[in-house]
């Protein structure tokens, strides 16, 4: 490529022929699947046969064989549901995520179901990070085995990606997460979102605050309104069956898509996203178009 | 625009000289709802990761606990069956929290299923109490003893308790008596053993937050079902909860 009085005298074409590269990157996820390793048994009921970890993978796999970009990540709650947790305790939970290749997930209050120390042990099994911005584990024993965020390079796309988890308060036993502290999830969002857009091309949260809520509590909604720099927030918690994303205007503006996969691993979510390398603007319209 | 596009040549150029991040721009998004069901054919690594532990739970869940001599099911006022999970419930909350117990109690809306006459397995109590709510024990005085026995005699029209005999009149108690001697006192405290739900103000119950105490071992009311009726299957008699008459109708 040439020096730079050249460069500055190109039209993006031209960009584009001198190495301007444009990407794509698949972005799978889950919520809320609940220890539902197996189908949903045949038994007449509304899920009968739905779901399944094994299947899981079968489309993942698929998907990966036809798309080289692919982050796979769940939005917490992976815990509690079928005789497989009050049996094993999630093991087979995480082993199976493992397996699956998930790329990252977040904590969400049936994790802790188990107890801070079998969430500790549990998760210790996992090939993939807990990312979790907003939940101060220090002086427990899952200090230093959550991160708050990360940055995944994939095609030369830089991905950021951060987590979220709802407030305990009234909602997880205190014997259950201990001295775990709770952040504000909006101020922590800003920071977080902020400090991943300087490094960043697109930035995800990861989030089990849930959908939206009546009151004014924080949800998936309050927080795309309320927040700067997030493009995608994957939520969880109110096992929320959305059919396509929804787009909140952000405080800039901007469009920030919300998604939600119901619970129990019934669904996948798949969001294919174009980049274009030094492409000067986002597009405008942020509304998801089904496929 | 043309400003634009000389910001991303010189981000590039950027990129050229000091060796960081060449930005990209998100540019568009498509979206899918993939369902997943049995047209995705299993994973046979991931079936194969699974089936030591499918195994080992279908085990366990097929376990025959003990034998029932007639199917039972939970009525108002008063059943064997639901009877039988009370008492289940404060004698393992005795055990597990090392101290006396005076109350136990159920939501008669929480006991999802009866079970079967015949062998009665896990998988059958998984049935009875499918939530995973934990066996609670929350110290209250006399006066709110009394407003939680009037509040689910109201609420639900029934009370399921154990360790007393009540006695009931146009949905409102009479009087209390306990099997363990002691005597009703609005001032004095006592113990009830309940699930977490109710404790945490689950079925309107909110006037629990002001209880004297409250103590958690993490203990299922599930495992406390399954404990207790894998011990009673050890007896070799079957299982044939009776009426005793603790709720009395005025």
């Amino acid at each position: 490529m040439g020096s730079a009085a050249v460069i500055g005298s190109l039209t993006p074409d031209t960009l584009l022929a001198a190495g301007k590269k444009a990407a794509t990157l698949t972005i799978l996820h889950t919520n809320d699947v609940h220890s539902r390793l197996d189908p949903f048994p045949m038994d007449g009921s509304r899920n009968a046969g739905k779901g399944g970890v094994a299947r899981r993978a079968t489309l993942i796999r698929q998907i990966r064989s036809e798309q080289k970009n692919v982050l796979l990540f769940d939005a917490g709650d992976i815990f509690q549901g079928t005789p497989y947790f009050n049996l094993y305790k999630g093991e087979p939970e995480i082993l199976a995520m493992n397996q699956l290749g998930y790329d990252a997930g977040t904590i969400g209050n049936h994790d802790f179901d188990g107890g801070i120390d079998n969430m500790k042990t549990q998760f210790g099994k996992a090939k993939f990070p807990f990312l979790i911005a907003n939940y101060d584990f220090k002086n427990t024993p899952m200090d230093g085995h959550t991160q708050p965020h990360k940055i995944f390079t994939v095609d030369g796309v830089k991905v950021g990606v951060f987590g979220l988890g709802i407030q305990p308060d009234g909602l997880i036993p205190k014997n259950l997460y201990g001295d775990m502290k709770y952040l504000d999830p909006l101020e922590i969002a800003n920071q977080t979102a902020g400090e991943l857009k300087k490094k960043c091309d697109y930035v995800i949260c990861l989030s089990h605050l849930g959908y939206k809520y009546n009151e004014a509590t924080v949800s998936d909604h309050v927080l795309a309104a309320k927040t700067r720099n997030i493009d995608l927030i994957i939520g969880g918690h109110t096992h929320t069956f959305l059919e396509a994303p929804v787009a909140v205007n952000n405080l800039d503006g901007k469009a920030t898509l919300i998604n939600q996969v119901g619970f129990a691993g019934i669904y996948l979510g798949r969001i294919d996203l174009s980049f274009e390398q030094g492409k000067g603007h986002s597009v405008k319209d942020g509304k998801a178009v089904s496929v | 625009m043309r400003i634009q596009q000389t910001t991303g040549a010189l981000l590039l150029m950027l990129g050229l000289f000091v060796g960081c991040h060449r930005p990209y721009q998100f540019t568009g998004q498509q979206y899918k709802r993939l369902t997943i069901d049995e047209k995705a054919a299993a994973d046979s690594g991931t079936a194969a990761l699974l089936r030591p532990y499918k195994q080992k739970l279908d085990q366990s869940m097929n376990e025959v606990l003990t034998v029932t001599s007639a199917a039972l099911d939970k009525k108002k006022p008063e059943s064997g069956f639901t009877n039988m999970l009370t008492d289940m419930l404060l004698e393992r909350a005795q055990q597990k929290y090392n101290k006396p117990v005076d109350v136990a109690h159920m939501n008669f809306s929480g006991v999802r299923s009866g079970l079967p006459k015949g062998n009665i397995t896990v998988g059958n109590v998984f049935e009875v109490m499918p939530f995973d709510n934990l066996l609670v024990v929350v110290t209250v005085k006399g006066s709110m003893l009394m407003q939680f026995l009037n509040h689910f005699a109201q609420h639900e029209d029934v009370l399921v308790v154990g360790g007393i005999r009540v006695i009931m009149k146009d949905k409102t108690v009479q009087s209390v008596t306990f099997n363990n001697g002691r005597t009703f006192d609005p001032n004095q405290t006592y113990t009830i053993a309940m699930s977490d739900y109710v404790a945490n103000g689950g079925s309107d119950a909110s006037f629990l937050s002001n209880a004297v105490a409250r103590d958690n071992v993490n203990y299922l009311i599930r495992d406390a079902f399954i404990e207790a009726i894998r011990q009673q299957g050890k007896s070799g008699q079957p299982l044939n909860p009776q009426t005793d008459g603790r709720i009395t109708i005025q």
